[in-house]
């Protein structure tokens, strides 16, 4: 009941974020559902990744967009429609509709195979069983940190 | 060691602001070519004997302890691996002379080579999510390497590209989680062997309809292409070579190739789906290729149009078909990349993609009109070049598999491939020359050289077609045919 | 799952309809955070919460490399044309 009133939580931030027409206030609401959805998965005995949430998402993604949003100073000159806040429930409360009739039919379709449940703790399962995604995200980590380098270089060179 | 193929560009490419920082341009060139010899070079050598020695699929062993990863080289990824090291060296050299006036080498080969480990490192993973995980470092480096020039064009065009591939991310995840959900692993071993016992029909369906939203998007088939006109031609040329001759290649369509025929393996409806994809691939790319007038353009449409073949084929599913489809796949990467330096040459020597402001080029780039003059006969399928054999296989297949239907698409629209190809050649090398171009020189050194080797290679494959397809392509043939068993049986870790 | 669905479906409509780049890229996180739902629930229905722990965190670490690159890219677009609209990307027409 909890767990639906807090995923309940998260829709509603959501949508707040993505119709609140101050972008300020959008990534702030973003934020918020961030917050929601660590929860979620303190709850779910998810600690790790509930940490990881809070810190790098709600933290730090919320850090970069309040920085560009400042860099770029642009509150008010881009005009959203209003029909696209008009038309949003209507479309949602069909697609909730759907979406409820879909699940149940699909997921009582769908069997399921029981595996026995690991044994050890996070460290052993993220060292042990996924090291290679561990050198993949040295890679992503790279391409980000060469991306944004590549992206503000200086541009003396372009005009010779 | 199979690793090698993942931890040398990586390695590479760490380092490479460091050596920037010791020396602006020589070093950078020397280093990133050197070390994409050597992947070459392995890729041809080690790569066959780990195979034939039976030790291709393994876990790694470092400082005497078993690390858990699995990389898996068969005859299907090493295929892969040539076409990424033997591109990416052509293009490599290209980049030492037309990168120049873009500034900051260092960091431009550093992305180069993390596109190239991420590549690698999606051929070589053995489980779903390393999958994404690679792919990401592919999409974001080269999210980067589309921006690059910092011109307003390559701004949007990697905009819109990032957005739809966040999109076709998030798609692919979700089918990863839901088959997490059902199968408890997401070793592509354990979900082939958990699918196989479920006989699950509609989670197989979703997943599938999921993937195909994804990686679709990633290879550009039609519905979801929107991307791609815009992003190749935007970036800097042998970057253009890349996502065309390659990237598209390996996030798209080896993924696609891998996930539906080794692990949920090819039924009827799948089979289907493809085939459709891939004739309307092959219309709607040929048809607005056609219409171009800028030449990166038409190149990026006509790249639509060839993975409508490559899909075609092996949505087919008989051996034949898989044969052909990642012949062409090779040939394509090979003869696009070709034809992507070959404009980018043309652009930095005139200052213009237009097609009809060029015109008697060949008089003053001989070189450029010659290797071009290869390509697009390679492409539109003009005997002996390798073009015509891979598409002549398709079709053999096609009709082999009485889908006359397919076969006669596939035909007419390599009849309108030659066609648009031979109006680049008109309008852009021959004829009059235009007074414009009257002081216009040919390419510098390395640029042609590596036009020259392109070109070479596909006369080479059109004449030695039989040694390929028996050394080459037979073995990830084998690999894909085989099916879902294939991964039940040898990945076993 | 229902409510996987249902954030996906938000960022889809934000991206389908929305003419800010940074309410655009606010929809890519919306879905990046069903995305991350939908990891960790799938392993709390499974009981083996670790791995989908480890997806996630991965998952969280790639998203962030994505937004860096992503406002990198709309901070040098603001450079070029002073504005975030989306209207005026027509330069390329798809």
């Amino acid at each position: 009941m909890i767990q639906t009133l807090l995923l309940t939580a998260l829709v509603i931030f959501s949508i707040l974020a993505v119709l609140l027409r101050d972008l300020l206030k959008a990534a702030i609401s973003l934020a918020i559902a961030s917050i929601f959805l660590a929860i979620i998965f303190f709850r779910m005995n998810a600690t790790y990744a509930g940490v990881f949430e809070i810190s790098v998402v709600a933290g730090l993604i919320t850090v970069l967009f309040v920085s560009t949003i400042a860099l770029t100073k642009s509150d008010g000159d881009v005009r959203e429609s209003k029909v696209v806040s008009i038309l949003f429930p209507i479309f949602f409360v069909l697609f909730i509709i759907i979406d409820i009739f879909v699940m149940k039919t699909l997921l009582n379709r769908l069997m399921v195979v029981r595996y026995p449940a690991p044994t050890g703790n996070f460290g052993q399962v993220l060292w042990g069983q996924r090291t290679l995604d561990l050198v993949g995200q040295i890679g992503v980590i790279f391409a980000g940190v060469f991306a944004v380098i590549a992206l503000f270089r200086k541009r003396d060179k372009k005009d010779e | 060691m199979v690793f090698t193929f993942i931890l040398v560009p990586l390695v590479m490419a760490s380092l490479m602001p460091l050596i920037g920082k010791i020396s602006k341009k020589f070093l950078p060139d020397i280093l990133t070519n050197i070390t994409l010899l050597f992947l070459l070079i392995y890729s041809i050598t080690i790569g066959r004997q780990i195979i034939s020695s039976g030790t291709g699929i393994r876990q790694l062993v470092w400082l005497g302890q078993q690390l858990n990863i699995t990389l898996a080289l068969d005859g299907f990824s090493l295929l892969m691996l040539f076409l990424i090291s033997l591109v990416s060296f052509a293009v490599g050299l290209y980049c030492i002379n037309y990168m120049e006036h873009y500034g900051s080498k260092a960091v431009f080969y550093a992305l180069f080579l993390l596109m190239i480990a991420g590549m690698n490192g999606l051929v070589l993973a053995t489980d779903l999510f390393s999958i994404y995980v690679f792919l990401e470092v592919a999409a974001v480096a080269s999210y980067a390497l589309v921006a690059f020039g910092l011109g307003y064009d390559e701004l949007e065009a990697s905009f819109k590209y990032l957005m739809l591939s966040a999109v076709a991310t998030a798609f692919i995840l979700v089918s990863i989680a839901l088959i997490f959900g059902f199968t408890d692993s997401l070793r592509l071993h354990d979900v082939a062997l958990a699918f196989q016992l479920l006989n699950a029909k509609y989670l197989v369906g979703l997943c599938v309809t999921l993937f195909i939203f994804g990686f679709g998007l990633k290879a550009a088939i039609v519905p979801f292409h929107a991307w791609l006109p815009d992003a190749h031609p935007s970036a800097p040329a042998p970057i253009s070579a890349m996502l065309s001759g390659v990237l598209i290649k390996i996030s798209g369509i080896y993924a696609i190739t891998r996930i539906f025929l080794n692990v949920f393996g090819l039924n009827p409806a799948i089979s289907t789906v493809l085939m459709y994809l891939g004739v309307i691939s092959i219309l709607v790319g040929a048809i607005i290729a056609f219409s171009q007038n800028d030449i990166k353009r038409m190149l990026a449409y006509s790249s639509i149009s060839q993975i409508g073949y490559i899909i075609l084929g092996i949505g087919l599913g008989t051996p034949l078909g898989i044969l052909g489809g990642l012949f062409h796949l090779f040939n394509h990467g090979i003869f696009k990349s070709l034809l992507f330096l070959n404009s980018g040459a043309v652009e930095q020597a005139t200052g213009t993609r237009a097609l009809d402001k060029m015109g008697g080029l060949a008089k003053r780039m001989p070189i450029t009109a010659a290797t071009s003059v290869v390509g697009s006969l390679s492409i539109a399928g003009v005997p002996p070049l390798n073009g015509f054999w891979s598409k002549l296989i398709i079709i053999i297949a096609l009709v082999q598999a009485k889908a006359y239907g397919f076969a006669i698409v596939a035909v007419l629209a390599s009849g309108i491939t030659l066609w648009y190809y031979l109006i680049i050649q008109r309008q852009a090398f021959f004829g009059k020359l235009n007074e414009t171009w009257n002081n216009v020189k040919e390419a510098p050194f390395w640029m042609s050289a590596s036009m020259i080797i392109l070109a070479l290679i596909c006369i080479a494959i059109g004449i030695l077609f039989p040694i390929i397809i028996k050394s080459w392509l037979v073995p990830a043939t084998n690999v894909l045919s085989a099916g879902v068993y294939y991964t039940i049986n040898l990945f076993r870790f | 799952m229902g409510f996987v669905a249902a954030l996906i479906f938000i960022g889809i409509y934000c991206l389908l309809t929305m003419r800010n780049l940074i309410k655009l890229f606010i929809g890519v996180e919306v879905i990046a955070k069903g995305v991350s739902l939908a990891l960790i629930a799938s392993g709390f229905e499974r009981n083996n919460i670790y791995i989908a722990q480890s997806l996630t965190i991965t998952f969280i670490v790639v998203e962030v490399s994505v937004v860096a690159t992503a406002l990198a890219i709309i901070i040098n677009i603001y450079r070029h044309t002073k504005s975030l609209d989306i209207r005026k990307l027509t330069r390329l027409k798809g």
